[in-house]
C-alpha cells in the first residue's frame, strides 16, 4: 500500500494508492472520500400482513417485507436477524396491535438465540385505545455466525392482533445496524 | 379454544396472573412457525404440566 501527501492549489490530498482518500483545504477541513466509510450490515424491516395472536403468548412478530438489507443478514422465512459480521448492533423494533376489548399487559422483547434476552416496553393496566405501539431499542453482541436476534411481542387483551396499515412507519418493524465491531 | 384456555379448563383455579409475564408460572409462546402456542415453562408448584393428550380433549 502506498500513501502520499499531495499538494493542491486550495489545500492537500491523501491518497492510498493512487486514490483520493482525503481531502484537505487551506482552513484545515478534512472531507474523506466515500471509501473511507466502510459499508456495514443494516437492515429495516417490516409486517406487510396482520398477524393474529393468543392472548398472553408470547409470539414471535412475522416480519417479511424489507425495506433495505444491506447483506442480506434478515431472513424473512424465519423473521430473525442473523448477521455475518461480529460486532455490536444497535437493533429497534415497534410492534402495532390492536384489540377488541380487555387490555391487561403489552410487552416487547428481543430473543436472543432463542431466549429472551431484553425487555423494551412493559404496560400493564392501559385504557383499551387501540391500535396501540410499543416499542424497544438495545444494544446486542452478536458473534457473525451462529447469533441470531427476533422480535417477539406478549399482548394479554381481548383477541390481539399486529395489525397492518397502509401508513407504513406504523407497522410492526424492526432494523438495526453494526456500529462496533 | 386456545392453549391458554384449555389449560383453564384442566386447572379452573389458575388465573390470568399465572400466565402473566413476568410473574405467572406458565410461560406459552408461538415461534410463528406453524407449529402453533406451545407451553414453554411450567414452574406451578403443585400442578403438573398437561399432557397433550389432556390439551387435546379438550
Amino acid at each position: 500500500m502506498t500513501i502520499s501527501i499531495k499538494p493542491t492549489a486550495s489545500g492537500s490530498t491523501i491518497e492510498q494508492d493512487g486514490s483520493t482518500i482525503l481531502t484537505v483545504d487551506g482552513s484545515g477541513n478534512i472531507t474523506p472520500s466515500n471509501q473511507m466509510y466502510p459499508k456495514v450490515p443494516a437492515f429495516d424491516v417490516y409486517a406487510s400482513a396482520s398477524q393474529s395472536i393468543s392472548n398472553s403468548v408470547w409470539t414471535k412478530v412475522t416480519l417479511n417485507t424489507e425495506t433495505y438489507d444491506t447483506f442480506n443478514c434478515f431472513d424473512t422465512s424465519n423473521n430473525k436477524f442473523q448477521p455475518n459480521v461480529a460486532g455490536y448492533y444497535q437493533l429497534n423494533g415497534q410492534i402495532r396491535f390492536t384489540n377488541s376489548s380487555s387490555l391487561i399487559q403489552m410487552v416487547i422483547g428481543f430473543y436472543k438465540n432463542g431466549s429472551i434476552l431484553k425487555l423494551g416496553s412493559n404496560l400493564r393496566d392501559i385504557v383499551s385505545a387501540s391500535p396501540m405501539q410499543i416499542t424497544i431499542s438495545h444494544l446486542v453482541y452478536l458473534n457473525g455466525t451462529s447469533d441470531y436476534v427476533e422480535l417477539y411481542g406478549y399482548i394479554a387483551a381481548t383477541s390481539p392482533v399486529l395489525t397492518y396499515t397502509n401508513a407504513n412507519e406504523a407497522n410492526s418493524s424492526m432494523n438495526g445496524a453494526l456500529v462496533s465491531i | 379454544m386456545n392453549l391458554k384456555e384449555k389449560i383453564m379448563v384442566i386447572y379452573p383455579e389458575l388465573t390470568d396472573d399465572d400466565f402473566a409475564y413476568p410473574v405467572g408460572i406458565i410461560k406459552i409462546q408461538n415461534d410463528s412457525d406453524g407449529k402453533g402456542d406451545y407451553i414453554k415453562e411450567w414452574n406451578h408448584p403443585t400442578l403438573a404440566q398437561p399432557t397433550e393428550e389432556e390439551l387435546n380433549d379438550n
